[in-house]
């Protein structure tokens, strides 16, 4: 995706934060050199061919952005914030990326349009097989955290903001 | 707060699921100026300003890590 849009005009770029889920094998980042490291890998396994760029140890970029484990900007030329989501989901992106694109070319031919803001509710597919596999490379204790995390917070209400497909 | 105490705060080494998602909603809305940092360039280790990527074109900005 990020190849097609190039030549597009957008590009694509990834921001390295902190370990998520940290575990054994990829435990909490205590030097940059570390963090370089497990950027390092992370973009052997998973065959990033975007810009990576890692961020310094106290998370600076992380923070401004909203600090989410994995959360996307579409940012315009120029420096507009035009689209953001709490969680990267490639079809939404896209989406996203289309809708910018022909607005843009839909006003090139003349058409007259002005501009509104919306938000919507994103559904993501989940592999949850996928993640475990996840948290296993991180190691066992990335593992024990997470189900942890998730006895918890199956006792508490559901997460609030949170909107089911069925509503 | 010390820059030690701050890297082991943000870096935590147990993950206990408090993510702010629902301050993530009004925390730079669409329509805001994107903020600009320096980061580092893992091929190269050259500093990199993220505007120098939105000077040229449009950018999408992914964050995450391996784990």
């Amino acid at each position: 995706m990020a190849r097609e849009f190039a030549s597009k005009g957008v590009n694509f770029i990834f921001v390295y934060t902190r370990e998520a889920h940290p575990g054994e094998n990829y435990p909490a980042h205590r030097s940059f050199e570390q963090k370089l490291d497990h950027a390092r890998a992370f973009k052997g396994e998973f065959k990033v061919e975007r810009p990576l760029l890692v961020d310094d140890l106290t998370g600076t970029a992380h923070k401004l952005y909203g600090s989410l484990p994995n959360m996307t900007y579409l940012i315009s030329r120029g420096g507009k914030v035009l689209f953001r989501a709490d969680w990267t989901d490639p079809p939404t992106i896209e989406y996203t990326i289309n809708y910018v694109l022909d607005s843009r070319a839909r006003r090139r031919e003349g058409l007259r349009l002005a501009p509104f803001y919306a938000e919507f509710a994103g559904y993501r597919w989940n592999d949850p097989a996928k993640f475990q596999e996840g948290l296993a490379r991180a190691g066992q204790q990335a593992v024990d955290d997470f189900s942890r995390a998730m006895e918890k917070r199956l006792k508490q209400p559901l997460r609030p903001g949170r909107i089911e497909l069925s509503e | 707060m010390d820059e030690e105490t701050e890297i082991e705060i943000y870096n935590y080494s147990e993950f206990v699921g408090s993510e702010e998602f629902m301050t993530f909603r009004t925390h730079l809305p669409v329509g805001s100026s994107a903020p600009d940092c320096e980061a580092k360039l893992l091929e190269t280790g050259q500093p990199v300003k993220l505007s120098e990527y939105w000077k040229k074109s449009d950018v999408l900005i992914e964050f995450g890590s391996f784990t």
